[in-house]
């Protein structure tokens, strides 16, 4: 015990002999860890706000759909109102309720918009005016008149590029066409299902998301006015989807959905099922993110390990005197990894020091990517060009962890090498 | 057989280096006896053998052939960490070149090797103190090897050397790189605690004015003993002190 303490005084005091040294060595590992900590932080923060947006322009951090529908997209598939009841009820009990942001039934069908100018075909999507916009963005993102209310039951939300390409303002009547749905089970002998179907609306809002499908292709028209046009039985809807307070939450609200939905022909999917390929693109940007990061640090560990060893190499004679003097190869191992370790304690706090203070600065203040679009600046944009960096306290403990055992790994080779010092021959050094 | 009394007792001890593909010869064939308590000097030009010989008694390097035997045992047979161990309860060493630790100061220096023995804080601060005021060190203690000049910081190294009270002290030309008067004063301490502690020193040198205070002189010629000669204590001093003055 008190050789080790000896040990630990010994490196400690050899840090300091080449203070810049030392400074430096512990400024690059320590710049290792600040990289790794900013770049998770913002890489957090931006899949938060990307999947924050992503879910709010599709079905939401939980859809419950008809059983198929994920797989077929057909818009036959229909929820009963029974079905749509049970799950309203069962998300307002006080456990759910706490959880939850907003819930907003939809109907989905496609159709074709047509102005006395042009037409368009489009994603029709009837909703409530009042729960839409607990889940979507799309009434956030109004450039012009007003988002779908009760007193206009006629009134339709289009997109701006829908509104450039049928040269549509507000105030601007719209005929859509579509087909009346023919839900399983409700074929008549007749055909009735198959007959086209069309009414007159009038643009009550233009909205402008920055996503060119979404802005082409999409619009919203009252629940109560897609029901009556598609020829749907009061109640019934594509899908429900839930927006959280929380995204971590979403696996536990779809397990709670299912059991409570148990025996019923529905799916109860999480945003990672319902839109795979969001998920898929962050999950290859976690990659590539991990991949970057592990290039930086092994560049600083070829650094370090250059360092130490060439403290190890300078300072033969020393170790070989050392082990004339009666200290064991294990020993001499001990004080180089001491070394090393008191250097790595350096780094990991001036790392933490300046990691955290950026992070903090880039997770209230945001970093602004603006200036990377300049003029071409869109008036809004899908996602916020502000990033917000998000680094939670194990992203914090895994990082130092990783630097940590690199910097101790990186210590054996040249522990290795101090261990190795030949009798007599280190004693030539001089 | 063995003698007990002997401290150091090499029999026909061999010892080539190849340098490329050259053998370079350093000892031929040394036989020697060192009793307990001598104060012997070897002395010889470069490349006569003088520090492999040392080497290959403190344990430092292996003979090719022969036998050494050192406080009993026999070194041929040990193992690297046995050497090692024997190096550090048994044996001091004190180099040429001032090595000592240098993030260390004078007496951590002194006490290292009683920390690596394990010996407690208060009896090694003790016993250090002692010995530093004894051999005129003392009011130095807290200094660094920086702050000390040569010859202060050989004396160190001597402290060191004689702290864990071995049976053998090694000095490989311990006053090369001091100035005479240095040397006169390391060569005193060294043979003061010769007398008094009755430790075996074996010192290799060059210079004539040390040679003068070594009561035995063992010459050594191309990795061979040229001469052995064995004077009285107080006349080597004498002779030594007369040159000096």
């Amino acid at each position: 015990m008190r050789s080790v303490l000896l040990f630990v005084k010994i490196s400690w005091r050899n840090l300091w002999r080449n203070p810049r040294g030392t400074l430096l060595t512990a400024l690059a590992l320590g710049l290792g860890l600040a990289l790794l900590l900013i770049s998770l932080g913002l890489l957090d923060g931006g899949h938060e706000q990307t999947i924050a947006a992503g879910v709010r322009f599709g079905p939401g951090h939980v859809v419950i759909q008809a059983k198929g529908y994920q797989d077929s997209s057909s818009d036959e598939l229909l929820l009963s109102a029974k079905v749509v009841s049970r799950v309203e009820g069962f998300l307002q009990t006080a456990e759910m309720n706490k959880l939850v942001r907003g819930v907003s039934p939809r109907l989905l069908a496609t159709g074709l918009l047509s102005s006395s100018a042009n037409s368009a075909g489009v994603r029709i999507t009837g909703v409530i005016s009042q729960d839409e916009p607990a889940v979507s963005l799309i009434p956030e993102r109004i450039i012009e008149g007003t988002y779908l209310s009760n007193d206009k039951p006629s009134g339709v939300v289009i997109g701006a590029d829908l509104a450039h390409k049928l040269e549509l303002k507000i105030g601007s009547r719209v005929v859509l066409m579509t087909q009346a749905l023919r839900p399983p089970g409700s074929e008549t002998k007749n055909g009735a299902g198959d007959e086209m179907q069309s009414t007159l609306l009038r643009v009550s809002g233009i909205f402008r998301t920055g996503l060119q499908a979404v802005d082409a292709n999409i619009i919203n028209l009252p629940l109560p006015a897609t029901q009556a046009l598609l020829g749907v039985p009061d109640g019934q809807v594509t899908q429900v989807a839930i927006l959280l307070q929380q995204e971590g939450d979403s696996p536990m609200v779809a397990r709670a959905l299912r059991k409570q939905l148990t025996g019923e022909p529905v799916e109860v999917l999480t945003w990672r099922e319902s839109i795979p390929m969001l998920a898929q693109i962050l999950g290859l940007d976690h990659a590539f993110n991990y991949i970057m990061n592990g290039v930086i640090l092994a560049m600083v560990g070829l650094g370090i390990l250059n360092t130490i060893l060439m403290r190890v190499l300078e300072r033969r004679y020393e170790f070989g005197v050392c082990k004339a003097l009666g200290l064991k190869p294990r020993q001499l191992a001990v004080m180089v990894i001491g070394e090393s370790l008191a250097l790595t304690a350096i780094s990991l706090a001036l790392g933490l020091a300046l990691g955290l203070s950026v992070e903090h600065y880039f997770a209230t203040s945001g970093l602004d990517l603006r200036w990377i679009f300049k003029a071409g600046l869109p008036p809004a944009l899908v996602f916020d060009p502000i990033l917000y960096s998000r680094l939670s306290s194990n992203r914090i403990i895994w990082s130092v962890s990783i630097v940590f055992a690199m910097a101790t790994i990186i210590s054996f080779y040249p522990a290795l090498k101090a261990a190795r010092t030949e009798l007599p021959d280190a004693l030539k050094a001089l | 057989m063995v003698l007990a009394e002997w401290a150091v007792e090499l029999k026909d001890v061999r010892k080539t280096y190849r340098t490329g593909s050259i053998d370079v010869p350093a000892l031929r064939g040394v036989s020697l006896q060192i009793a307990a308590g001598e104060f012997a000097a070897t002395a010889g030009p470069s490349g006569s053998g003088k520090t492999t010989l040392l080497n290959i008694i403190g344990g430092l390097d292996r003979a090719d052939a022969g036998e050494i035997w050192v406080a009993g045992q026999n070194l041929q047979l040990l193992s690297s960490s046995e050497l090692a161990y024997l190096r550090l309860q048994r044996i001091g060493f004190v180099f040429q070149t001032y090595n000592l630790l240098p993030v260390l100061t004078a007496l951590e220096n002194a006490e290292f090797t009683l920390l690596l023995q394990g010996m407690p804080a208060r009896k090694r601060r003790e016993r250090v103190e002692k010995l530093f005021s004894e051999i005129g060190l003392a009011g130095l203690e807290d200094r660094r090897p920086a702050e000390l000049s040569g010859g202060q910081q050989q004396r160190v190294a001597v402290a060191r050397a004689m702290v864990t009270e071995p049976a053998l002290i090694l000095a490989d030309e311990p006053t090369a790189n001091l100035d005479s008067a240095a040397a006169i004063a390391l060569l005193d301490v060294m043979e003061h605690l010769n007398r008094v502690t009755g430790t075996t020193f074996i010192f290799s040198t060059h210079d004539p004015q040390v040679m003068e205070r070594a009561h035995r002189l063992i010459r050594l010629r191309d990795g061979q003993i040229a001469s052995d000669e064995t004077r009285d204590r107080q006349d080597a001093g004498v002779a030594a002190r007369g040159d000096a003055g």
